[in-house]
């Protein structure tokens, strides 16, 4: 079972989440203890069409992505990729989204066989370089809850054994 | 009996283009009276952003103008920072600029031969749609555009806002086995782009000459990229820095981008504009291929522009192998810059077009002034005189839903990128 976890972010402000939310996995204790190549992390400046690229001879493949749905910021979200679809086929040379990314691999028949997203609301007032305060003050807990939801999907049986050992250890 | 429509359409995003505006079209008695592409995007300002940076910031600040031409911008930036400084930073230099030239041609025209253009004329609404029918050919198109951004990344450490380009050079030097690595999926995808061009010169392609000026660069060997005099079919021929002299850009009350005109007419850049004019620059086995095609250049319809891109694909995929074939890693790759005050000209051959820069320093390299002139902005009254010629012989009787739709088209096929230009698409027919 090989997992892909793909930060989608840009430099700047909330959208900067997938970005802070790849570097913070990659440090977690937890997913480094799985043997090598089993979860690979990358951070991804947006990729537009170039996102199926990514995903290539991974069973699992989880988008982390600033979201915007009005709900309050911070709050946050988990997504299937059925859940995903496009209102319009609109789509911009500058603006094509992971969705349409997404309706494109499915039409091409190069999905993973799971295609998972998990975010966080972005505030949308936030008009600052780094992440704003509420996201900023969900990302631990987001990380946290997160590696140890990946390390259910890389080896569910291993979870009652190992997974409260590992999370506490990265705690400490 | 006269008539005149008053029909309000309101179309929330045009598709397919980048930006926000509005055509508006006035017809009275089966003839338009008034045609306006309305752009009212604000006004982005990154002239007035440059003043008081200093010169070293400006390459990695207006490549921050466009997601899709980041090196196009890059690229003229240098050339006029060192045209001011009198620098000339060497062959090898001005070789890795034209393979990341490369890089940036192939990503942005596969990118808009697939994504946009091709489904307009396959009848689909999106790429997604065409898909379905067409995965090979899109499949192709993502590794082509795949290939482009290995190339932007190969020499700019990322290929979204490349941060490899400094005034003088490069800050980093490719390896060459990273290089070897790249020339194999360059052969590889060399014949990929041949299908490319035969695939998109196949199209059924509506037939309909125009009459309308080009605008390109020209070099004494090359096809034009960062060097060359700037060239029309009307007789112009003159140096970058007497841009000035012929083009004036005018501020129109419905746009926020200027419209660019040459002697007061408005004129066509981009790959149509840049393949009439350099057909006698094209790699000889380019130039057999396009030999071979139904399709004769020099043309005057606009709808051979998605077959001029396939076009340049292959060029910079030969291009770009051609150079790399014989790289050697540099003992520097850059020059040390010694900056001085006055003003410098660049300009190059961004993918939708000319690209015109010009910066005014001081003693200390700090930047007084810029001009920046996208090739979008040049192309808006070009777009608005093609819109005006295509709809009256498309049939203005037609229901405003077939109206807007080829409206579309015809802006699309220009590639417009109008946050570069400031600048787009709502429609209104009255």
């Amino acid at each position: 079972m090989k997992i892909r976890i793909l930060g989608i972010g840009s430099p700047f402000g909330d959208d900067r989440f997938g970005w802070e939310a790849a570097e913070a996995l990659r440090h977690s204790a937890a997913l480094n203890a799985v043997a090598p190549g089993r979860i690979e992390i990358l951070a991804l400046d947006r990729p537009g069409a170039m996102l199926p690229a990514h995903w290539q001879e991974a069973d699992i493949v989880i988008l982390l992505d600033a979201i915007r749905s009005g709900a309050a910021p911070g709050t946050r979200h988990c997504l299937e990729a059925r859940d995903l679809s496009s209102t319009s086929a609109l789509c911009s040379s500058h603006g094509f989204g992971i969705v349409s990314a997404i309706e494109l691999a499915r039409a091409l028949g190069n999905m993973p066989s799971r295609l998972l997203v998990r975010g966080i609301e972005a505030d949308s007032s936030w008009t600052g370089f780094s992440l704003s305060p509420a996201v900023a003050g969900a990302l631990p807990s987001f990380v946290a809850d997160f590696a140890e939801e990946t390390l259910h999907l890389a080896d569910p049986h291993a979870l009652a054994n190992e997974t409260s050992h590992r999370i506490g250890f990265n705690r400490i | 009996m006269t008539e005149s429509r008053h029909i309000p359409v309101k179309v929330p995003v045009l598709a397919r283009v980048e930006g926000e505006g509005t055509l508006e079209l006035r017809v009275h008695d089966g003839t338009i009276e008034d045609l306006r592409l309305r752009i009212f995007e604000p006004p982005r300002m990154f002239e007035k952003l440059l003043e008081g940076r200093d010169y070293t910031e400006v390459p990695d600040m207006v490549a921050r103008i466009c997601g899709i031409c980041p090196v196009a911008y890059q690229m003229s930036a240098v050339h006029a920072i060192e045209n001011l400084f009198g620098v000339e930073p060497g062959p090898w230099v001005r070789d890795m600029r034209r393979v990341f030239y490369c890089g940036e041609w192939i990503q942005s025209h596969s990118l808009h031969i697939h994504m946009l253009a091709a489904p307009d004329f396959l009848g689909y609404s999106s790429v997604v749609e065409m898909a379905g029918k067409y995965a090979p050919e899109v499949r192709r198109g993502l590794k082509l555009q795949a290939l482009g951004n290995d190339i932007i990344r190969l020499l700019g450490a990322r290929s979204v806002h490349p941060v490899g380009a400094r005034v003088g050079g490069f800050h980093h030097a490719p390896k060459p086995e990273e290089v070897s690595a790249l020339l194999e999926k360059l052969h590889a995808a060399l014949p990929e782009a041949e299908a490319l061009v035969r695939w998109t010169a196949a199209f059924d392609l509506p037939l309909q000459e125009q009459d309308f000026t080009c605008v390109a660069l020209r070099h004494p060997r090359e096809y034009p990229m960062n060097a060359g005099r700037l060239v029309s079919d009307h007789g112009l021929d003159i140096p970058a820095d007497r841009f000035e002299a012929h083009f004036t850009e005018q501020q129109l009350s419905h746009s926020t981008a200027l419209h660019c005109r040459l002697d007061g007419k408005p004129y066509l850049v981009g790959p149509l504009a840049r393949l009439n004019l350099n057909l006698d620059r094209l790699p000889d086995p380019v130039r057999t291929l396009v030999d071979g095609l139904d399709i004769r250049f020099p043309s005057r319809n606009m709808h051979h522009s998605i077959v001029a891109r396939a076009i340049e694909i292959v060029v910079a995929i030969r291009v770009a192998i051609n150079l790399l074939e014989s790289y050697q890693e540099p003992q520097r790759p850059y020059v040390e810059i010694r900056p001085r005050a006055g003003s410098g000209v660049g300009c190059t051959e961004a993918p939708r077009g000319l690209l015109w820069h010009r910066y005014e320093l001081d003693a200390h390299g700090k930047l007084v002034s810029a001009r920046i002139v996208p090739p979008t902005s040049q192309n808006q009254a070009r777009i608005e005189d093609d819109l005006r010629q295509s709809l009256q012989s498309f049939g203005l009787n037609q229901r405003e839903e077939a109206l807007r739709h080829f409206g579309e088209r015809v802006i699309r096929n220009y590639d417009p990128c109008i946050s570069c230009a400031t600048h787009f698409l709502e429609l209104r027919i009255t």
